[in-house]
């Protein structure tokens, strides 16, 4: 060999050894040192997770009855794996047994929301004499299943619609609301009521399927399972029992009063529309919703496969008066007379009257302006009266007085001035209760803000000045709940609860306790006292002389709905309350509205409750929400129901 | 009379002995090396098939059962290059390479070749598929060394254009099925054997440039097709996320290789644990990608063992070359240098994003009959100098 010959062959071996050397630096960066978002990619290439979701934890009333409840259904499910003709012919034979359309089980199988693992539920509820069909014919249907999966049942049908809600499929805007984002495409989700307030407990965690896929997309292997942790248990506060007598007696008394002519509009030959009211039970010792009504009401089984497009639409039409409104806490109204709870409390804590202070009542006060005269319901005349009597009868002049004394103090710069507006906003009205439920509506507690804040955008500058100012006759409405203001059923009964407990405000509960799936406690919820209110001495006592005399003396504007109810069994305190919603003629009738308190002063340890039904244009208090809170009294102590009989205009207000 | 002693006897005893029994110096490290990286592969092919013996309803063992075939058919081959005296090889070389020639131009011919993948490059022999241009590897590093060492003397222009074209002619054939990645081996191949020759550096600098000039006139007139094109120029576009390129396109066999090979760490997932092999995800991987299974599954310390017995083989004929007297054995060892050097620095480099993607085995290791008999032959023509060095 030259010397060239040799030089060269070293070269050829340096420059293989740079070749080796750039493969084992190259080898080293990729394993030793820069290889872990390449060896995470690794990972993420072949394991894909399927979700089994968890049972849906149980509804229960305060008795432990189930109020919603996992049912199993029977659904058929066609493996996605299914290709070409093979699936063309297994989708015609599906539609013709399952009485679909080819086009509707095309769809539910490209459907994106289930995983590519797991098979496609096409069909629901399926008949068991088709499943049988399918079970015969398997060489015909391959790759179909029949899949026993939970549904959410409400066993009660229509019963607490308003409490219970109901669930469905997520959202997109849900998930990407859902803090906790362990949520996915497809997965059910309380949409109302406790199966949206109490979502976690019910919900439990869904198991996981963790599956090895190989480049094919193909399953090879499990690498391992969680078992889905079924949800707990949600027990309310609600009374089976109390909810349903609540509920009958309710539309009972809605039905009687579209067939009573309204004396108030004897001209045109009007019945009573009553087309919706509530009826709210509250315990007035811990805030414990023992039944919430609200009707026209809606069927939350329903909603389990997702609600019909033609349901939907009949749900949100007017004419149906949307029964998917929670009256009870987004209905607001005008309270009535049963305001004057308020306006009494004020009075007695500003010092404004005692309960022996009485007033000379002629009938009206007159502000000796235009539209300036308020008079009595029925031109009624009471005479001089005190503050529990005018309770009793209802006097509104007795009220207005008040209202326009109250007036004078706002008018002088003096705080107290607004002093119905504080003790109202004290009892809780004007804000949200906190009740867990969404949708809450806050009512209103109108003062002088109220009005330039509602004109703010009033064109004319002089009617924009002119209604922006508070009026002695804004403050005499109010006095007896009405004009602007608006409450809630609810508010209404907590205010009344707050009176019956000696002062306490809780924010009302619907749930007792949450149990697990072993029937274990697993939390317990406490009644919440939010805010208490100091009632002075002598006052709760004197308002509640003047609420038994609604319901027990002839004199009572209830009185008569109460005849030959046993009060040395049950002890009972009322108010009526009629609100006007529409002066014209043809407008809207009044809000029949009646709150009690039973036994206004229990013995140490027994309950006491506070009833509030209100119906939409059901005439005067007494005339159609008072029998309704009899019966519903009645049931609470299982006396014996007595007939509702809707009154033609009672004299009332 | 004194009868006139045989010409053998004046020899000295030493040399006798080395001249009559060249078995005595078979390189065992080139042997064992060889041996050792085709059992690896076996084991590797074999673990690399579990996926696609699965998918294609074959037994588990089918592709390892031929693989092992093709290495017992590879020894016997060794083992026959090595008994023929290396000279005798040499004077053959015209013969076969006319012949590869033949072949060569044969399987070109639609109906006489099979076309695989886009390229016209195999007989198919019942069952079994010979790809002429494997063994085209082996007659041109005889022919070529040969000429070279024949005319080493007066290695001029006339000389080097000879040789060119004696490298170039297979090479233009090949490049016609066409299959780059061989032809890539041929050129280095010749590259190697030319320098060592000792052609004038000036020449070689112009091959280069030839080379170059005509691989991108490859890419350019269409010759490759854009698949091709797109594999060769993929590696430019990487990044290590293992991410960004589109998995629909050649991206995709990278991403994979390298998301493989880095899953094996330092250790390895163990054998057939490796998920990416095991599931498929490589495409070619019991073929041309068989390094990231063993980088998988063996990790870091299994692929560089494997890189050292590679390299182990490479050291042993450079030291062959540099140990013969032979100017054909010397220039016939670079020609093998430049094979296996080239092919393991191309396919383990292109697994790991390094080089640019083209069909290239990994010798011993990669699935196929034609390229692991070849690689056998390569490894026999060394032994045979070896062991014959010195008679």
């Amino acid at each position: 060999m030259t010397a060239t010959s040799r030089v060269r062959v070293s070269i050829i071996g340096v420059v293989v050894l740079a070749l080796f050397g750039a493969l084992f630096t190259r080898l080293w960066y990729l394993q030793g040192a820069g290889g872990t978002s390449l060896a995470a990619a690794a990972t993420e290439n072949r394991v894909r997770i399927v979700t089994e979701p968890a049972p849906r934890g149980r509804i229960l009333d305060a008795n432990g009855r189930v109020l919603a409840d996992s049912r199993v259904s029977n659904a058929v499910t066609v493996d996605r794996a299914l290709e070409g003709n093979e699936r063309e012919e297994v989708i015609v034979r599906l539609a013709l047994v399952l009485g679909m359309s080819i086009d509707e089980i095309n769809e539910r199988l490209d459907d994106p929301r289930v995983s590519p693992y797991s098979a496609v539920p096409v069909a629901v509820d399926v008949a068991p004499e088709t499943l049988v069909y399918i079970g015969e014919h398997n060489a015909d249907f391959p790759g179909v299943t029949v899949d026993r999966r939970s549904v959410r049942a409400y066993p009660n049908g229509t019963t607490a619609a308003h409490v219970l809600g109901y669930t469905g499929e997520i959202s997109e805007e849900e998930i990407d609301s859902q803090r906790s984002g362990d949520y996915s495409l497809g997965d059910q989700i309380g949409k109302a009521g406790v199966e949206q307030s109490y979502e976690r407990d019910l919900r439990g965690t869904p198991g996981e399927e963790r599956l090895e896929i190989d480049a094919q997309g193909d399953v090879v292997r499990s690498l391992g399972t969680t078992e889905p942790e079924p949800g707990s248990d949600v027990q309310l506060t609600i009374d089976l029992d109390v909810q349903t007598v609540a509920e009958v007696a309710l539309a009972e008394a809605m039905a009687k009063a579209r067939g009573i002519q309204n004396d108030a509009m004897e001209a045109n030959f009007a019945t009573y529309r009553a087309p919706a009211g509530s009826v709210v039970v509250l315990d007035a010792r811990t805030g414990s919703v023992v039944a919430m009504v609200s009707n026209p009401a809606y069927d939350p089984n329903q909603f389990v496969d997702g609600i019909p497009t033609a349901v939907f639409e009949e749900y949100e039409n007017p004419a149906s008066y949307f029964p998917l409104l929670n009256r009870t806490i987004q209905g607001q109204y005008a309270p009535g007379s049963t305001f004057k709870l308020v306006t009494s409390l004020a009075a007695l804590t500003t010092g404004q009257i005692n309960t022996g202070t009485v007033v000379n009542d002629k009938g009206c006060i007159d502000l000796e302006v235009e539209g300036g005269k308020f008079c009595n319901a029925g031109g009624a005349v009471y005479g001089t009266i005190a503050l529990s009597e005018a309770l009793t009868v209802s006097s509104d002049v007795f009220f207005y007085e008040l209202g326009r004394s109250y007036w004078r103090v706002f008018k002088a710069g003096d705080p107290n001035g607004y002093a119905i507006q504080d003790e109202a906003r004290a009892l809780g009205f004007g804000s949200p209760t906190g009740i867990p439920l969404t949708g809450e509506s806050p009512g209103r507690v109108p003062d002088e803000a109220f009005k330039i804040d509602f004109n703010a955008d009033n064109p004319d500058p002089k009617a924009k000045a002119e209604n922006s100012i508070w009026l002695p006759g804004d403050n005499i409405q109010l006095a007896v709940g009405q004009g602007d203001l608006l409450v809630t059923p609810l508010q209404l009964a907590s205010a009344y609860a707050t009176l019956g407990n000696g002062g306490t405000v809780f924010t009302p509960r619907l749930a007792s306790q949450v149990l697990a799936a072993d029937g274990s406690v697993e939390r317990e919820i406490s009644p919440i006292a939010k805010d208490t209110v100091v009632l002075p001495p002598g006052s709760r006592e004197a308002i509640l002389d003047g609420l038994r005399g609604v319901v027990r003396s002839s004199a009572g504007t209830a009185g008569g709905v109460f005849a030959g109810f046993d009060f040395d069994a049950v002890d009972v305190a009322g108010k009526t309350g009629t609100a006007v919603v529409d002066d014209e003629p043809d407008g809207k009738q009044d809000t029949s509205v009646f709150v009690a308190i039973t036994p206004p002063d229990p013995a140490p340890g027994q309950a006491q409750y506070v009833i509030v039904a209100l119906v939409e244009e059901g005439g005067f208090g007494a005339d159609t929400a008072a029998p309704i809170v009899r019966r519903v009294i009645e049931g609470l102590y299982g006396l014996t129901p007595t007939e509702i009989l809707i009154a033609r205009g009672s004299v009332e207000d | 009379m004194a009868r006139a002693m045989p010409a053998s006897v004046v020899l000295s005893d030493r040399r006798a002995r080395l001249v009559a029994t060249p078995l005595r110096h078979i390189d065992v490290v080139l042997i064992g090396a060889t041996l050792a990286i085709a059992a690896l592969g076996l084991v590797m092919v074999h673990s690399a098939t579990q996926a696609r013996t699965r998918l294609e309803g074959v037994g588990p063992l089918f592709y390892v059962g031929r693989q092992a075939a093709w290495v017992l058919l590879g020894l016997i081959v060794m083992v026959a290059v090595m008994a023929i005296d290396y000279r005798k090889l040499r004077d053959l070389a015209p013969i076969g390479y006319v012949a590869m020639l033949f072949l060569l131009g044969a399987v070109l011919i639609p109906g006489v070749g099979t076309s695989t993948k886009g390229s016209q490059a195999r007989f198919q022999l019942g069952a079994l598929q010979l790809q002429p241009s494997e063994f085209t590897k082996f007659f041109l590093i005889l022919m070529l060394a040969a000429y070279c060492a024949a005319h080493r003397e007066q290695f001029g222009l006339r000389r080097v254009v000879t040789a060119v074209v004696i490298a170039g002619l297979p090479l233009g054939l090949v490049l016609l099925q066409p299959d780059l990645g061989t032809a890539l081996v041929l050129g280095a191949i010749s590259f190697a054997i030319l320098t060592v020759a000792g052609t004038k550096g000036r020449y070689l600098a112009i091959l280069a440039l030839l080379v170059v000039t005509v691989a991108i006139g490859a890419v350019r007139l269409g010759v490759l097709a854009q698949y091709q094109v797109d594999r060769l120029t993929v590696f430019i576009d990487q990044d290590d996320s293992g991410e960004t390129l589109d998995r629909e396109d050649s991206g995709y066999n990278l991403d994979q290789s390298k998301t493989a090979i880095a899953n094996g760490g330092l250790t390895g997932t163990g054998l057939r644990q490796g998920t990416q092999t095991n599931l498929g995800f490589v495409p070619e991987q019991h073929t041309d990608f068989i390094f990231t299974a063993v980088g998988e599954e063996l990790g870091f310390a299994g692929a560089a063992t494997l890189l050292v017995l590679f390299g182990l083989i490479v050291w042993r004929t450079w030291r062959t070359a540099c140990l013969t007297n032979d100017a054909f054995a010397t220039l016939a060892c670079m020609g093998v240098i430049g094979l296996f050097a080239f092919q393991v620095f191309e396919n383990v480099g292109m697994t790991m994003g390094i080089m640019p993607i083209t069909g290239i085995p990994l010798p011993f290791m990669s699935y196929g009959g034609s390229a692991t008999i070849l690689a056998f032959a390569c490894v026999g023509l060394v032994a045979n100098i070896h062991m014959r060095r010195f008679s």
